[in-house]
């Protein structure tokens, strides 16, 4: 160490001030600062991200807001059925859609290679692109809650167990996302793939519709987007505390992605 | 003083193609070094992996004292480099200042942001969005990212493709005037006017090796080369008459000499004397460009097979 040390010194290398304390908090802001203002302004991402789920509560309120509780819905009413789930529609749009798409893209575009050559430390990029998923969820939800009060829905009481099942499904999703962008290799190719993997598993998770096929429920129980739906809905609709067993799938794909993404994740568009 | 890059015996394989077989070359403090070579030389792969961006097989390489090669000190090492690549590579909601700025919270050190836009020819434009800009603000936005860190060290892999003659000139107005400010530049590029242009010296790859090095004006024993003569044979001469050995090429008559001076003095005392005029007279030296021909011609049978790198 000393001696790579002295041998900077000879060849001159400029020495820097050290990193501060604060330095990575205010480089975390930084980071979804500018993370905010790029997704705001691109239509495509502010669009089908952020107004889709809104848009999506607020016809299904239309359609449905008459429907009051009932076994169809497992004994909720339409509307306390849809506004959980649509909340949780919107975490996987703005973090697992997102990230899969944005940084399949970003990769592609040379963004990414050229991000790396900064002195940006890799959690810190990482870091800021899920707290600024996070954000853009906060909002969403917050939206739908409010379109779910307009149609009758009162507002959840179990805030503590909403906010740790989203911030605990926004980084799972999130890891899903950048998993998926690191296995694909064409940009063009990772709207398809991400929304080909999602929408069936939607579907059969009850995103759209509750479905009452004990197999069927048995399987998407062990895929990731049901527990969110459960676990989502319960504090929401039931009044009923974190759901431990469908946090716990939901954070073992979490670390799967997690995983995958560590080993697989390429700044570079072109292979080594 | 030690040399900001040095490299030696590098080598790099994707597979089984052999992309660096065996580089090496130094590039000292304040000193502009231009790696010239085709396309498949091991340009980009050699500037990847002082880039830290790829692993070497084998070789050693040092940048500003650091191994590019080692995780550890890699942080340190992107705090004093800055990197302009071929790719145009930035956010297309971000405006000019934004994007500038941004880059500018990575870095411990960094210029001013309104320093670097000026520098770069982008005053007056900070507002614009950045996909509303031309392919040639687009690179100059580029170059602002290069320099944002404050760079001892700074690498352009073709810097100016694509560029007018005018835009061209104020790059290397640009390039120039960093290297004046101390920086040192290690470059590739296609453009033999460029290298020769910009660059103290040139190293020339092929296949994977250096064949050449040196300064532009000397690189490949250009300046030992013989000079050719040519002109039109004057009307009513034959080549017999000529008080000069020559042969004839294109039409014109190719004298080859190491002492141009005085062939040149025999042939135009010859003609004066007799009334005669050497039309299209000219006198050479192999350019920069013959001699990369000729030093990238001579390895290309036992060329590495090209795959997708560039």
């Amino acid at each position: 160490m000393t001696t790579a040390v002295a041998a900077r010194e000879r060849a001159g290398s400029p020495a820097l001030p050290p990193a501060g304390k604060r330095s990575s908090l205010r480089l975390l802001a930084h980071q979804v600062r500018y993370e905010q203002v790029s997704f705001w302004r691109n239509p495509q991402s502010a669009v089908f991200t952020f107004i889709f789920p809104v848009v999506f509560v607020v016809i299904m309120g239309a359609l449905f807001g008459g429907i009051g509780k009932g076994s169809y819905f497992g004994g909720l009413s339409a509307l306390q059925y849809y506004v959980p789930t649509i909340a949780a529609l919107s975490v996987l749009g703005s973090c697992y859609g997102q990230l899969a798409v944005a940084l399949a893209a970003r990769r592609q575009a040379g963004i990414l290679k050229r991000i790396r050559a900064t002195p940006l430390p890799a959690r810190a990029y990482f870091a800021g692109l899920l707290a600024h998923c996070v954000l853009v969820s906060v909002i969403d939800i917050a939206l739908i809650v409010v379109v779910g009060r307009l149609y009758g829905v009162p507002f959840p009481s179990h805030w503590l167990a909403i906010m740790l099942t989203l911030v605990l499904g926004a980084a799972s999703f999130c890891a899903l996302g950048v998993a998926v962008a690191s296995l694909i290799s064409n940009a063009e190719a990772a709207p398809a793939v991400a929304q080909l993997v999602l929408f069936p598993l939607m579907f059969i998770s009850g995103t759209y519709l509750p479905i009452h096929s004990a197999l069927l429920n048995r399987v998407s129980g062990w895929l990731p987007v049901r527990p969110f739906n459960e676990a989502l809905t319960g504090p929401f609709a039931q009044h009923a505390g974190a759901d431990w067993r469908d946090l716990a799938v939901l954070a073992a794909w979490g670390v799967a992605g997690a995983v995958v993404a560590v080993r697989r994740f390429r700044w570079d568009p072109r292979p080594e | 003083m030690p040399d900001a890059v040095a490299v030696s015996g590098l080598r790099k394989s994707y597979g089984r193609v052999h992309a660096v077989r065996d580089v090496g070359f130094t590039v000292g403090y304040g000193e502009i070094v231009a790696l010239l070579g085709p396309n498949g030389a091991g340009k980009t792969t050699t500037l990847e992996i002082l880039e830290g961006f790829r692993s070497r097989d084998g070789g050693t390489a040092e940048v500003l004292g650091y191994d590019p090669g080692e995780r550890s000190s890699a942080r340190e090492l992107r705090e004093r480099t800055g990197l302009v690549l071929q790719d145009i590579a930035v956010e297309p909601y971000l405006t000019v200042r934004e994007t500038i700025a941004r880059a500018a919270g990575y870095y411990r050190t960094p210029r001013g942001v309104a320093e670097v836009t000026g520098l770069v020819g982008l005053a007056g434009l900070e507002r614009r969005k950045v996909r509303s800009l031309s392919g040639g603000q687009k690179r100059r936005l580029d170059l602002a990212l290069g320099l944002i860190g404050n760079p001892a060290l700074l690498y352009l892999d073709e810097p100016t493709t694509g560029f007018d003659p005018a835009a061209r000139r104020d790059a290397w107005q640009l390039v120039r005037g960093l290297r004046t400010a101390g920086m040192t530049i290690l470059l590739t590029t296609h453009d033999m006017d460029e290298a020769q242009a910009l660059a103290d010296r040139v190293v020339l790859l092929s296949g994977g090796v250096v064949v050449a090095a040196g300064e532009p004006a000397a690189v490949g024993g250009r300046d030992a080369e013989r000079a050719r003569i040519s002109f039109r044979l004057p009307a009513g001469c034959t080549a017999a008459d000529l008080p000069v050995p020559s042969h004839s090429a294109n039409g014109m008559v190719v004298v080859e000499t190491g002492m141009p001076t005085q062939a040149l003095h025999r042939l135009t005392d010859w003609a004066i004397r007799r009334g005669h005029v050497l039309g299209g007279l000219t006198v050479e030296r192999p350019s920069l460009e013959d001699v990369y021909l000729e030093l990238t011609r001579e390895v290309a049978p036992s060329r590495a097979p090209e795959r997708i790198m560039r």
